[in-house]
């Protein structure tokens, strides 16, 4: 047949029909329908053997138990665990977002590196840890040779006394540089507290599980303070029941309708900064009607009632300071709460069967205030609630052996004996171990940054510190960085070297005393995966370092691994007698004599490894401790009148510690107006940065899971949220989602404005933990840090960051 | 209520209380959700319209002047209506069903086809459309952690809450190696459940009065969203405030009644006056 | 050039006239051929729709035209059941008006499904209790009955009727066009109704839900009425713009009155149901809701304004223009009371698809608004120039109106 121009089109035609009738188009049609149910660029799990690994989180001090489930190698979901004493069962958001942490590449370094960019960039190259230890190692022998170790530096982020921290303590001790330096945190107000009222260097211990009232002045309970786990599971446990029927009541003093203010059964406005004297007031109530406890005071308090020295001098007690100073009318003027009220929470912390006034600001991450904490603690003493059931307990620390004793080599020796550069424990801030803030400021004040090589250690001092950008400018001037952080984070990328730990689920670290617990309470944490990249933990790092830098500071770290730390660590515990390593959900450890006191282990090396299968080991509850040795302080009581602050203003001055009060009242709780500030007019309105519990604000970046629970009135695209009163921000035609310039002396930062009610007027509420500009794509440039404009003016006597009282102004962009 | 199936065994159903006096607003529940259930993370999640959260949070506040205001929180998975669930019957593909034996409303990836019409029609905006591929990309890892339990969604489909069908699926094949034919209470429960810290979620069958459900359901004090629709939610909310209930619904002037009229911490200093009374 | 391919007897433009004026609808075309490619290779993520906006513009545009479009089946019906038989003059229009509006509402829904691919779905697994498969399968059907009465037309076609064998299957096809005309109107009758029960099924959206008759809501009834009251008036409307078009008298003004005049009455009585309808719903679903009628209107753009145009200005009125003989016999009013209402139709369906989305239902949930992206747009006005296109194709090349002959004489040269 010829090909004609018809036959070709009756033959497509014929054929186009033809086809339709075969299972061609039909075979076709599935398949592909088939192929959009498996698009290759659709991830398809593998499957395998499941298993679950019981661990402990320390992603926070607050240290909760989980539970991973694998399969085969990979981790697939972290839950709490319910046979673990601090989170029976849940765990906080952050944790719970755990393996985003682990899995995303781009928010961690897979090696160790060296910088190849510009500082700040996050450009690096891949070296080897050899070659990387050796860098290190070199510079610092080297500065050692020139007889400076004092330059070398280092920045903590570790939780206090846990393992991590001793050997960096060490590392420096035997490098021979004094300049060791950690974030100010609530832990160190406490602790700096406990010594002066109690004469104990112990944690703070809040029974908080067996109170009936919980006053809490400025704890973010719902926040994330203390151990969140332990905190959240108390707070469903308060809840639980009949609501007409339940016996515990919570009141938060907070200025903000936060989820703990909204949440509690009375929330309590006080201007931020002056809870001191809202407790002061409740204690003006208390005395006055007479219903403190006497017992207690008689026996086991000192400067209560006006008292003679042994000079003849007649000294004001706590008592007249509190009533000439602390009516209610008074209380109301400072605080902005209204008297009746005063008098009213007052009552119910009479009234209440064991009531705890508890302090904080936020969660931990950040310092409070040491007057208003001795405030809070002398209406805890008032009442009686010291060392009773359901006060606040007066535990000893945890039983953990110290490291063996070294002998420093001369080079260090001598470098030890040079001041520090943040001058704690001068006479200006006695108490004070380390002022991070004061050591940026000191390197900031000089030509030529007298730290040469600073180590950075679970810190990240560059977006973390609410210091105006204080620490992003030191940074700038130190010659050499060394990060051993695991994620590329802010301080990471002005880094000049990157020794990265692992991430905490592929590491074994330790808990020490999770925050406010009222029990000793030890956690270890396991791998639950190998590393998956080539990092190494800290500790081993730091052991290797050691080496590095050279034989006399090598010595001092007689270790093969870090784990032989933590166990000859742990033998302390094993040696101290009893404590359990078996959490049993039926006897809580708050409850008295619940847990019993059969330990289950027979020898240290079976209760080490029990301690790493379950991960904890702790000791139930001591409620009410014998009176005698109790209080370690010059009078053997609980001081009112705090004898160490005496000496301490006697050796130095007022001024010096920044006291603006003079004479007796000096050494007690009082309340002290922040310093006037002169530029107020120009900055009417004051900037409080808040913590949220669903962001991370401190060294660990938040999972991006995280960001799934942030309201778009807290994060639109790109710009984070203030929180102002619709008054206040009406006085600037301010409407929702407006964008503003918040300007302090210390720079300005864009955000919009969300008109809140719960927010107090005059007030700006700016969220921590937005305004990253390192990791990735997921927090990179999202939103703005508070901290970056924080003008902080200084505590009295323990010298940390008055953070919460910038003075800042409003300008419509 | 109680039916039976075709065995002859009563069915479940399964439902949930959530206690919005114990719920703290954390959002440890949307997490575990998503974290449990394979849903992907994009770089912006403020876009709230297009953010995937099979479990999400409402803020709501009292509406009161400061310092009498006061936030609250309603978390809102896929309430699994029981009644002629209005997604179940506008489904073209039939992606999605109430299943009988278990009350759960499914939904099938592989058949939806994608039109929304379902999404139009559930009015607790519990479902949610794949508007991009799932975020995983390649040389990020991300897919690590992704859970064999629950198959990954492709862009186009609709997903929602499934009650954590797989976990379900999980307590039988466990119950059935140990030759038992029925789970107990324990065995079951959703992600949400289980990570939440404060306990404020209880989960379990309804139609079985011995599970804790059964009970908290009975409580003046519970309701349901947007009950007088006629859903039929499974999921229940418990609140002793009032004006968080009256939030649940939606009410004409002096329709709302409050639940009892007991007096509890009436007392005039609070900064919360009034706050309930019951 | 294509002279060849003209009808026998008129006049038309030159073939480079003709180019010019497609250009703008290629234009269209182009764009909405990128905007489609960006959706099916992209996603949906190029759009503005959201889960709160699950049905947006795309829907509108469809609901819109496929009511629009109803002009085919109802004036087939009347041309060939009922046997008006001065419809004959002008349901060739309607018939390529319909046939246009209904592909074009195919190919948009084809891209706004989030699985294309997976569309015949809805046949394989169809739930039968879903509007969506009714309304689905009788489109699919119906548009298969266009394109058979779409057929002969073509057929007529100069240089097509040259062959023997395609003249006489034309011809065959006309003589039973009653049949399809009959199985047009069945099944139009019902996806026209399905639409409407797609909203009204909604129950647990109280701006769109609505009571009714057995499984049908009110709004079933309402969309069929409302469709076969403004389909004629937008083929009228068609019509009278290719006349201002092309400067010439196309349709006898018998055709175009009896149209008018039978959507006159459906209007009216439409208009009628309608307000019944608003308050049976005020006073029924919306307080049974716990909601007031105002309480829809409270936020955002949408107001009360918008049901006051529909009913009033964009029902009433022309209702009113149209039953009158004088008002529908002026032709500058015949045209603004069919554009009033074609208006009012689409203004309908914009309630019931956007209005109904934006208004959360839940106490605490938020106001949400919604702009379309160029990508919305360029897929949603590809419709209009492709039906631009294939009109004018169709009145350059085939014997569309009958009458044009006759009407327009060749002047003696």
């Amino acid at each position: 047949m010829k090909l004609t121009r018809r036959n070709f089109i009756a033959s497509v035609v014929g054929g186009a029909v033809g086809i339709q009738i075969t299972p061609l188009p039909w075979k076709f049609t599935d398949d592909v329908a088939i192929w959009t149910q498996n698009w290759p660029w659709v991830p398809v799990p593998p499957s395998g053997e499941f298993s679950e690994v019981s661990s402990v989180c320390t992603l926070c001090p607050g240290g909760c138990g989980i539970s991973v489930r694998k399969v085969e190698e990979r981790a697939v979901k972290i839950e709490g665990r319910t046979d673990y004493p601090v989170n029976p069962g849940g765990i906080c958001p952050l944790g719970m977002g755990g393996l985003q942490l682990l899995y995303d590449e781009s928010l961690r370094f897979t090696g160790p590196m060296k910088r190849v960019g510009m500082r700040g960039s996050g450009e690096f190259q891949r070296i080897t840890w050899r070659e990387a230890l050796d860098i290190a190692g070199a510079r610092i022998a080297a500065l050692r040779k020139e007889g400076r170790p004092e330059a070398v530096a280092a920045v903590d982020g570790n939780g206090e006394g846990t393992t991590a921290s001793l050997l960096i303590q060490r590392l420096m001790q035997a490098v021979g540089s004094p300049n060791y330096v950690r974030p100010a945190s609530l832990s160190d107000t406490y602790r700096m507290g406990n010594i002066l009222m109690q004469g104990r260097d112990a944690p703070i211990a809040y029974d908080l599980e067996n109170s009936d009232l919980i006053v809490s002045f400025g704890c973010g309970l719902l926040e994330g303070w203390g151990a969140p786990g332990r905190v959240l599971n108390a707070w469903g446990m308060w809840h639980e029941g009949n609501p007409a029927k339940r016996k515990v009541k919570i009141v938060q003093v907070e200025s903000r309708a936060s989820n703990t203010a909204s949440k509690a059964d009375y929330w309590v406005a006080a201007k931020p900064g002056t809870e001191g004297a809202l407790a002061l007031g409740l204690a003006h109530v208390i005395i006055r009607s007479g219903r403190y406890d006497a017992g207690f005071l008689a026996e086991h308090a000192f400067g209560f009632d006006d008292w003679q020295s042994r000079d003849g001098v007649v000294h004001t007690g706590f008592k007249t300071l509190v009533l000439k100073n602390y009516a209610p009318e008074q209380v109301s003027r400072i605080t902005g709460v209204r008297p009746d009220a005063i008098v009213k929470l007052a009552g119910m912390f009479m009234d209440a069967k064991s009531p705890i006034a508890i302090y904080g600001k936020g969660k931990n991450e950040l310092n409070g205030s040491l007057y208003e904490f001795m405030a809070v603690q002398s209406l805890n003493a008032l009442a009686g609630r010291i060392n009773r059931v359901g006060g606040v307990l007066l535990p000893d620390p945890l039983p953990l052996n110290p490291l063996p004793h070294f002998e420093c080599d001369e080079i260090a020796a001598k470098g030890l004996e040079k001041p520090r550069l943040d001058r704690a424990g001068t006479k200006a801030y006695p108490f004070s171990h380390s002022l991070i803030h004061k050591f940026a400021e000191a390197i900031n004040g000089s030509r030529k940054s007298p730290i040469d090589t600073l180590l950075v250690f679970s810190a990240n001092p560059a977006f973390t510190l609410p210091d105006g950008g204080a620490f992003e400018t030191a940074l700038k001037k130190i010659p050499f960085v060394i990060s051993f952080s695991p994620y590329r984070d802010e301080t990471a990328n002005m880094a000049d070297l990157i020794l990265p730990d692992c991430v905490y689920l592929e590491k074994v670290d330790d808990i020490i005393w999770p925050v406010g617990l009222q029990y000793p309470l030890y956690g270890l944490s396991k791998p639950v995966v190998d590393p998956i990249y080539d990092t190494r933990n800290c500790g081993d790092t730091i052991i290797n370092l050691s080496k590095a830098i050279g034989k006399s500071v090598g010595a001092a770290f007689p270790w093969k691994h870090f784990t032989d730390v933590l166990k000859e660590r742990a033998k302390g515990l094993y040696d101290a007698g009893g404590g359990l390593v078996r959490f049993n959900p039926a006897a809580p450890p708050w409850v008295a004599k619940g847990a019993g006191s059969k330990t289950g282990f027979k020898s240290f090396d079976d209760m080490w490894k029990k301690l790493e299968a379950g991960g904890m080991w702790y000791r139930p509850a001591e409620q009410q401790r014998d009176w005698s040795w109790l209080f370690k302080t010059p009078s053997g009581k609980f001081e009112f009148y705090s004898q160490r602050i005496e000496q301490a203003i006697r050796s130095g001055s007022t001024k010096e510690m920044r006291i603006t009060v003079q004479g007796d009242e000096a050494c007690m709780a009082h309340y002290e107006a922040p310093a006037q500030d002169p530029d107020r007019t120009a900055y009417p309105l004051t900037l409080f940065p808040y913590e949220m519990i669903n962001l991370a604000s401190g060294w660990i970046p938040s999972p991006p899971f995280l960001y799934k629970t942030i309201f778009d009135t807290q994060l639109l695209k790109d710009t984070s949220f203030a929180a102002i009163h619709p008054g206040t921000a009406g006085q600037y035609g301010l409407k929702q989602g407006d964008l503003v310039s918040v300007e302090s002396p210390a720079g300005a930062v864009k955000v919009r404005v969300d008109l809140f009610e719960g927010a107090m007027p005059g007030r700006v509420y700016m969220p921590l933990g937005f305004g990253h500009t390192g990791y990735d794509e997921f927090l990179k440039g999202k939103g703005a840090n508070p901290n970056a404009i924080v003008r902080a003016g200084e505590d009295p006597v323990s010298g940390y960051p008055v953070w919460w009282t910038t003075p800042v102004k409003l300008v419509k962009a | 209520m109680k039916k039976e199936n075709d065995n002859g065994k009563p069915r479940h159903r399964y439902g949930m209380v959530i206690d919005l006096d114990k719920c703290t607003g954390c959002g440890t529940c949307m997490i575990a959700c998503a974290a449990e259930n394979n849903v992907s993370v994009r770089p912006d999640q403020s876009d709230k319209e297009r953010a995937i959260t099979w479990m999400r949070l409402y803020k709501i506040t009292n509406g009161k002047e400061f310092p009498d205001t006061e936030v609250s929180y309603f978390p809102r998975p896929c309430m699994h209506c029981d009644h002629h669930p209005p997604c179940v019957s506008v489904c073209v593909a039939t992606a999605t069903k109430l299943d009988f034996n278990t009350g759960i409303v499914s939904q099938i990836y592989t058949r939806c086809i994608g039109c929304r019409y379902c999404q139009a029609a559930c009015p607790y905006g519990a479902r949610y459309f794949n508007w991009w591929d799932a975020y995983f990309p390649k040389d990020k890892g991300l897919d690590r952690y992704l859970s064999p339990e629950v198959s990954p969604r492709m862009r186009g489909v609709v997903e929602k809450c499934t009650f954590c069908h797989h976990r379900l699926m999980r307590a039988k094949e466990q119950a059935y190696a140990e030759g038992r034919r029925e789970i107990e209470e324990h065995e079951y429960q959703t992600a949400c459940t289980e990570a939440c810290p404060v306990q404020a979620i209880t989960f379990g069958d309804l139609n079985n009065p011995d599970h804790k459900v059964s009970k908290l359901v009975k409580h003046p004090f519970t309701f349901r969203l947007l009950e007088r629709l006629g859903t039929e939610p499974k999921v229940y909310y418990y609140s002793s405030r009032d004006w968080v209930r009256k939030l649940g619904d939606n009410f004409l002037p002096g329709e709302y009644k409050p639940v009892l009229h007991k007096t509890w911490m009436q007392e005039e200093w609070s900064t919360k006056p009034g706050r309930d009374t019951y | 050039m294509d002279s060849a391919l003209l009808p026998h007897g008129v006049k038309r433009c030159s073939p480079w006239a003709f180019f010019f004026w497609t250009l703008p609808w290629l234009g269209l075309l182009a764009w909405g051929g990128l905007s489609a490619f960006l959706c099916l290779w992209k996603g949906l993520n190029q759009t503005n729709m959201s889960n709160v906006f699950a049905f947006a513009l795309w829907i509108v545009f469809d609901l819109a035209v496929i009511a629009l479009g109803a002009g085919a089946f109802f004036t087939g019906f009347l041309t060939y059941i009922i046997n008006k038989k001065e419809l004959r003059n002008i349901i060739n229009t309607a018939v390529i008006i319909g046939f246009i509006c209904y592909s074009g509402a195919m190919a948009m829904l084809g891209i706004d499904i989030g699985q294309p691919i997976r569309g015949w779905f809805i046949f394989w697994h169809a739930n039968i209790h879903s509007m969506l498969v009714e309304v689905s399968f009788c489109i699919t059907c119906y548009l298969m009955v266009l394109a058979i009465e779409f057929l002969p037309i073509i057929l007529e076609n100069r240089k097509l009727e040259e062959i023997k064998e395609l003249r006489l299957f034309g011809h065959n096809l006309h003589e039973i066009m009653a049949v399809f005309a009959a199985t047009g109107t069945f099944l139009s009758f019902f996806h026209q109704g399905s639409l409407g029960g797609m909203f009204g099924v909604m129950y647990a959206r109280p701006f769109a839900a609505r009571e009714g008759f057995y499984i049908w809501p009110w709004t079933f009834f309402l969309f069929v009425l409302s469709a076969i009251a403004c389909g004629p008036l937008f083929t009228i409307l068609c019509t009278k713009l290719a006349e201002l078009l092309t400067r010439k008298k196309l349709v006898p003004d018998s055709a175009i009155q009896a149209l008018a005049k039978i959507s006159a009455w459906l209007l009216s009585f439409y208009i009628v149901l309608k307000i019944f309808d608003y308050l049976g719903w005020i006073y029924g679903v919306v307080p049974r809701a716990g909601l007031t009628f105002e309480s829809f209107f409270r936020e955002g753009p949408y107001g009360v304004w918008m049901v006051v145009c529909e009913i009033i200005f964009c029902g009433i009125l022309p209702a009113v223009i149209l039953i009158t003989p004088q008002g529908r016999k002026n032709q500058g009013w015949l045209i603004l009371a069919a554009l009033l209402t074609c208006i009012g139709i689409v203004l309908n369906r914009f309630l019931f698809i956007i209005v109904t989305l934006a208004i959360p239902v839940m106490p605490f949930e938020r106001f949400w608004s919604y702009l379309p992206t160029w990508q919305e747009w360029g897929v949603g006005l590809a419709v209009v120039g492709y039906g631009f296109l294939v009109f004018s194709l169709a009145y350059r090349y085939l014997p569309v109106f009958p009458k044009e002959k006759e009407l327009n004489p060749a002047p003696e040269s």
